[in-house]
């Protein structure tokens, strides 16, 4: 399903956050949205899932602005996982998966053959099957972010948003986690999320959106993006970017290090 | 658990709310029929049933009938009220410690109640009660406003409702000690008494309490999808601003609706949802049904106790829920950090 924005302006207050956006993501593309701290990537993702009403400009998610739409109507296409969502839930894996069959389920609506399904399948694509009888508070960082990813699952959408989804794991579960998205991906679901590791968004995404002071910045293909003009412009570092020779895909590096090993490898 | 069925993904097995439930009424069922049988009086069996259905036994029936039915059941309401308004509570603002007396809800309706005795001693049941909840409804508003956004942290929730039950509390005695007429009844209004319940104030009460109850009940799914964050509950597609405030006039009605019967009980709130979760899980679709169903055992009971531990004298029953209510609050503190 495609998920568009026109013309979005976001802010809080009379602060704009992200001004006059227009970007159209299409059903089935796998887009990272990058950009440093305060550009707007957040705010856009929340817009983007009508969890910021826009000071002008508007999101249509399919032909119809969301706006327009019922909470609970967007939350059955289009789910979104914020960032590092709340500590001190107490429930296990399972009880917090049924959670996302919230908006397809009616007032006093006794559970369904397609509730099952879903709870089961989000258990299933997510990986935590296993964990499934676990409490949150006794699984590792990893395994926690899996368990929310198969809470948004739940919902059965066909537009994911994350924010961050990869923040505060070890590799591994940087890695786990992105392959996840990318399976969800190949079969057919819109992925949007918000990264700060430049090369997981590198090796990932189909199409990386750069975002600079509230603003479409670059967008493209990975290898068009990160060229080291385009990363310097965005990040105010100098920056170079090698070829992983395994893969093709680019490396973005930051140039400065230490200053002793700078001044040695000087000539 | 149900390896017998592997595949079935169900939240919590329906099996524990069940067994709750039935444990539950039958504990109730026991509690009621202490409750008519013991007193003052203590009557047979038979002549419990005889006055709860025939008017031959004309003693009987009096004390069945005319004393004990009413205190039976007006002692149910107020605890179901409270163990309800304290699951909503608890629910809403995240935060164990969530309950009406607590969060200074059960001071703010007990607190118009008062004014409402001093302007007009003569007042009638249906007005004090009304005057009640409209006290409930400013305490919900007042919440509403300092856990707006739910940002607000568990300790500063607490400690504001420390404060206004300080200020109210302050206010209703001076009220009720300024006009003696009323020193006789206000011991049992202050710590929680049912001496004089009569038909009256469950009738007065029960427009309130009825709608209040199919409320919590239709909004415990939108509950559980709040305690998973507002960010998260927003993506889901629940309002969450608009579910706090629905929540908070649920509970303040609740609370007015238990104080405007038995005055200012405190505890009930607190225990009663934790024994349920503790019981049936987190889901409040079947904790806050199994909560209520704690409460009016809890009351009841308490009452019961009141009633036979000086008898012929009673002591108000808020005393004995407080006596069991303060440990448990101890133990929380303990238990949870």
């Amino acid at each position: 399903m495609r998920l568009a924005a026109e013309a979005l302006s976001l802010g809080y207050g009379a602060r704009t956050v992200v001004r006059e956006v227009s970007v159209t993501i299409s059903a089935g593309e796998m887009v990272a949205i990058i950009g440093p701290n305060g550009s707007g990537k957040s705010t856009l993702l929340r817009g983007l899932a009508r969890l910021h009403r826009p000071s002008s400009g508007r999101v249509l998610l399919g032909e119809n602005d969301i706006r327009s739409m019922a909470a609970r109507d967007v939350a059955r296409v289009l789910a979104i996982l914020p960032q590092s969502p709340a500590a001190g839930v107490d429930l296990t894996v399972r009880e917090l998966v049924w959670r996302g069959r919230y908006p397809h389920q009616g007032i006093l609506q006794r559970a369904t053959a397609p509730d099952f399904e879903a709870v089961n399948w989000a258990l299933g694509a997510a990986d935590v099957e296993s964990l499934a009888e676990r409490t949150l508070g006794s699984l590792s960082g990893g395994e926690r972010q899996r368990a929310w990813i198969a809470l948004a699952l739940a919902q059965r959408p066909k537009v994911l948003l994350l924010d961050e989804p990869t923040s505060f794991l070890d590799i591994q579960h940087q890695v786990e986690v992105m392959h996840l998205l990318r399976r969800l991906n190949e079969d057919g679901m819109t992925v949007v999320l918000v990264l700060h590791d430049l090369l997981l968004a590198a090796r990932f995404a189909d199409r990386v959106l750069a975002l600079r002071e509230g603003q479409v910045a670059f967008d493209g293909p990975p290898l068009a993006v990160f060229e080291p003009r385009n990363l310097e412009r965005l990040f105010n570092v100098p920056m170079m970017v090698l070829m992983d020779p395994e893969t093709g895909c680019p490396v973005p590096l930051p140039r400065s290090v230490r200053r002793d090993i700078a001044a040695g490898a000087a000539p | 658990m149900a390896t017998t069925l592997p595949r079935l993904a169900r939240p919590t097995p329906p099996a524990r709310p069940l067994i709750a439930a039935g444990c539950g009424f039958a504990l109730l069922a026991v509690v009621g029929y202490l409750s008519l049988s013991q007193g003052a009086v203590g009557l047979s069996p038979g002549e419990v049933w005889s006055g709860l259905t025939s008017t031959s036994d004309s003693f009987a029936r009096s004390v069945v009938w005319q004393i004990r039915y009413p205190r039976l059941v007006d002692a149910m309401i107020v605890g179901a009220s409270l163990a309800v308004a304290g699951s909503l509570l608890q629910g809403v603002t995240r935060n164990p410690l969530g309950d009406p007396t607590i969060l200074g809800m059960t001071a703010a309706a007990g607190l118009a109640s008062a004014i409402a005795l001093v302007i007009s001693p003569q007042i009638n049941q249906w007005a004090l009660t009304m005057s009640c909840v409209a006290g409930g409804l400013f305490g919900a508003a007042v919440l509403f406003v300092i856990a707006w956004r739910g940002t607000v942290s568990p300790v500063r929730l607490a400690l504001s409702g420390v404060a206004l039950s300080a200020f109210f509390g302050a206010a209703i005695v001076g009220l009720l000690s300024s006009s003696r007429t009323f020193l006789q009844t206000s011991l049992g209004f202050l710590a929680g008494g049912l001496y004089a319940a009569e038909w009256d104030r469950m009738h007065a009460a029960l427009p309130y309490a009825v709608p209040a109850f199919v409320a919590a009940v239709l909004l415990a799914g939108r509950l559980n999808v709040l305690a998973l964050g507002d960010e998260v509950a927003a993506g889901l597609g629940v309002l969450t601003d608009r579910t706090r405030l629905l929540v908070l006039v649920v509970a303040g009605i609740l609370t007015a609706v238990a104080v405007s019967i038995a005055g200012l009980v405190s505890f009930v709130g607190l225990i009663c949802p934790h024994l349920a979760r503790m019981t049936v899980g987190a889901d409040n679709r079947y904790s806050i049904p199994i909560a209520g169903l704690y409460g009016a055992i809890l009351v009841s009971g308490a009452d019961v106790f009141a009633r036979v531990v000086i008898s012929p004298s009673e002591i108000p029953f808020g005393i004995v829920t407080a006596g069991i209510g303060a440990p448990f609050l101890l133990y929380l503190v303990k238990a949870r950090g």
